[in-house]
């Protein structure tokens, strides 16, 4: 990032509400190095910095961010056609755009977070289109995506016209017909190298534009056809590389569907009437048939279904869904007839939540970038610097003709590939959040797959996650009718058991919850108090009899219950795989019964019990690297607190859970360790993979197995493999 | 309105930070005084609000 000396900065901060906020916040921000003054203004939430030389506002947005208040930010994703090894340029010239807090670069796509008081996503659209690249918003459509019918276009005219440059003799038709392929052909290699070196930077455009334009140019002056014929095939096979690639990485990001292209069965005046899935609103009825796929997200409002869930929760057997039950648009009707009351369609879909957490999930910035970036740096330069030493050394010092020291120096050019370095991240990283997708699981920061690879402790919730959260009352004894009452109004797992146990009516005033703890009430006009021992006792008088419950009415206790909330199978074989592998793991749990002691012992793991929400993101925040496994809601503290938050969640509204990863349970917990460590293994094996293939085929293209050598085409061929085998080996397991 | 034991700010009673003690519902500015409440409430109880914590 570009630091600048001197500057205001205005940040709108959420969540101080009195004067304790205001030191929190302005200790947080003044922590950070160069910030030189903090000026918090309660009232309109807004904090005035001044920052000195290398301060950074991502940083202060970090520290405020840590002291538990949010920070009001925007992220912008924009389809950016450029190629991967100008991002590292990309992301340093937006990083120097006024109010651009931090930028994460994926496969064409630049996320931007940026501060909405200084600027906005037009402003920095503008800043783009100036600098010479196009740009959309990613919702507005992917610019990649027309990546493989461009490259397939230009390979078929490049196709048809090579041979004929081949076959033609007479120098003046070969001329024009190389430079048509030149022209036509290569003019995204052209305006990309023109792009690249406007904006101080080099790409792999700039090293096929150079040699084959180098090839051209020399045919013309020599009047040998061979070097047209070079040139021609060069952009030929580079394009026949480029489109394997396209089509690959179009395949794997086909893999989510970005909005449901379906057409749907409406029913208008008792009538079906065909329409476009985008064009359903919620409140429409549509029927279903087998075969279909749910047009929608929604309920069915009568029939009986047959669906197949696999490629949204992961679930690879048919579910039957009947009247009442939601189903998630996508999903494949197997057999059966429904009429299904759509309840969320088009951009509030799961799926389309779903395509737009993957989508920002992999724009990343991993530590190995830091490495990438220095390379991509470094690479055209030398390449070219080694092309000119090849040919000085071939010419001069070995004393070849001027033809064969530039055919090798050309070979050179043409073998050097710098996309690798560039694709060896997103690609993995793609590869891997889609692969865990198919599970079930939905990845939200690409970058939590790397932390997760460094983690060794894991907390983990109890009640819900660990357990069914379906708790029982075992016993209970006295009186539990107004409890029962109270417990109507809470919606905790617990109440819902208590408010079980009788059917009468009462009247409730003054409700009150205390999370983690109980609730308070006057039932019938009696003061009920409803919680857990320790709670229940530092309020009113009584004995506890060993419950888990006490019920206190007019300050005396009088009802005992007993609660179970027995493990999940699937909790005790993933607890089990987490320790084989060596993992610390404690539960962090509300519950301070003797539940939470029998369900430790029984996976043999540490226990902290009776913690409310903020104890639990403090136990986690002094822990440092660890991951909280939680409930997305309840736990929502502890998952945004923690090193990585996986949240354990079946529910249908992303924007409501909190995480860095989404599980449909506990027991996919060992597949999204086995991913993210597969992909951060990937990550490196790709990297290393281009730096190998470059340093061994560029001194193959400088001749260094003379008699044998590379021809610029044929070392053309060679460089383009290196991008198609790192796409390729991202995607074998 | 309610005064935050602890700092002795004007708390409203919709805040998410209460407890109950002895009977009576205290409410705070923050999580914070929350904590510091629930470790003595006695000595805030007997002696009255002493600002933040630190």
């Amino acid at each position: 990032m570009r630091l600048r000396a001197d500057r205001d900065e205005v940040l709108k901060v959420v969540g101080m509400h009195c004067s304790t906020c205001v030191a929190t916040v302005s200790r947080a921000a003044s922590s950070i190095k160069g910030v030189m003054d903090v000026r918090v203004n309660l009232a309109t939430g807004e904090v005035r910095l001044s920052l000195g030389e290398g301060a950074r506002l991502s940083e202060v947005v970090k520290s405020i961010r840590r002291a538990g208040y949010d920070v009001v930010t925007q992220r912008v994703d924009i389809a950016v056609e450029a190629r991967e090894e100008e991002m590292p340029k990309l992301r340093e010239l937006l990083e120097s755009v006024e109010g651009v807090l931090e930028v994460r670069t994926g496969s064409g796509l630049v996320s931007v977070e940026l501060n909405p008081l200084r600027t906005s996503a037009e402003t920095i659209l503008e800043e783009l289109r100036k600098r010479g690249y196009r740009v959309s918003l990613a919702k507005e459509g992917i610019v990649a995506r027309s990546d493989f019918r461009d490259s397939s276009l230009r390979l078929i005219s490049a196709s048809v016209l090579s041979p004929l440059v081949l076959l033609v003799n007479y120098f003046p038709v070969a001329l024009a017909l190389s430079a048509v392929i030149l022209l036509l052909s290569g003019t995204k290699f052209l305006r990309g190298a023109y792009r690249a070196l406007r904006n101080g930077t080099a790409n792999m455009d700039v090293l096929v534009s150079l040699s084959s334009v180098t090839a051209w140019a020399y045919g013309l002056v020599s009047k040998d056809l061979g070097f047209l014929q070079a040139s021609s095939l060069l952009i030929t096979f580079v394009l026949a590389g480029k489109t394997l690639e396209a089509w690959l990485k179009e395949r794997i990001s086909k893999e989510v569907p970005e909005v449901l292209r379906v057409k749907a069965r409406r029913i208008v005046d008792g009538e079906e009437r065909e329409v476009d899935a985008r064009e359903l609103r919620p409140g429409d009825v549509v029927v279903l048939r087998s075969g279909d796929t749910v047009p929608a997200d929604g309920v069915i409002d009568e029939g009986e279904v047959y669906v197949d869930e696999s490629p949204l929760t992961g679930e690879p057997n048919p579910v039957l869904k009947g009247k009442g039950d939601p189903l998630i648009g996508g999903s494949a009707v197997l057999s059966g007839f429904a009429k299904l009351y759509v309840t969320r369609s088009g951009e509030r879909t799961y799926l389309a939540q779903v395509a737009e957490a993957v989508r920002r999930a992999e724009a990343v910035r991993l530590p190995i970038q830091d490495f990438v970036d220095e390379v991509s740096a470094y690479f055209v330069p030398t390449v070219v610097v080694i092309s000119a030493i090849v040919f000085l050394i071939w010419r001069f010092a070995l004393g070849y003709p001027l033809s064969f020291a530039l055919t090798l120096s050309i070979a050179v050019l043409a073998s050097a590939c710098p996309c690798g370095f560039g694709l060896a991240t997103p690609t993995a990283i793609a590869v891997g959040i889609r692969r865990l997708l198919k599970r079930g699981v939905i990845v939200r920061d690409g970058e939590a797959l790397q932390r997760l690879t460094e983690v060794r402790t894991f907390v983990i919730d109890k009640t819900g996650t660990l357990t069914e959260g379906k708790i029982r009352v075992v016993k209970s004894e006295g009186e539990v009718r107004l409890a029962s009452c109270l417990e109507r109004l809470s919606s905790h797992p617990i109440a819902k058991a208590i408010s079980k146990l009788s059917e009468g009516q009462c009247e409730v005033r003054d409700f009150t919850e205390f999370p983690g703890k109980g609730v308070h009430g006057v039932v019938d006009g009696r003061t009920v108090l409803v919680g857990s021992k320790d709670f229940v006792l530092a309020n009113c008088t009584g004995e506890d009899r060993g419950a888990d419950l006490l019920v206190c009415v007019d300050g005396r206790v009088e009802g005992w219950v007993w609660l179970d909330d027995p493990l999940r199978p699937e909790a005790i074989e993933a607890v089990r795989r987490l320790k084989a592998m060596g993992y610390r793991v404690i539960i962090a749990t509300g519950d301070s019964s003797s539940r939470a002691e029998s369900a430790a012992r029984a996976l043999g793991v540490e226990l902290r019990k009776g913690l409310s929400p903020e104890d639990k993101a403090e136990l986690v925040r002094g822990l440092g690297k660890v991951a909280f496994v939680g409930d997305g809601i309840n736990d929502a503290l502890a998952l945004k607190e923690a090193f990585v938050g996986v949240a354990v969640s079946s529910g249908t509204d992303l924007a409501k859970v909190a995480g860095d990863a989404i599980i449909p349970s506990i027991g996919a917990l060992p597949s999204l360790l086995e991913g993210s460590r597969r992909t951060v293994r990937k990550v490196r094996e790709n990297v290393a993979w281009a730096l190998a293939y470059n340093s061994i085929l560029i001194p193959i293209a400088s001749g260094v197995l003379y008699p044998f050598y590379l021809p610029p085409e044929w070392a053309a061929l060679a460089m383009s493999m290196n991008s198609v085998s790192v796409v390729l080996w991202s995607l074998v397991q | 309105m309610q005064v935050d034991p602890v700092c002795g700010m004007e708390v409203k009673e919709t805040t998410p930070y209460k407890t109950m003690y002895k009977g009576k519902i205290y409410y705070f500015c923050g999580p914070a005084c929350k904590r510091e409440f629930e470790r003595d409430p006695e000595t805030y109880l007997r002696e009255g609000p002493k600002g933040m914590p630190e």
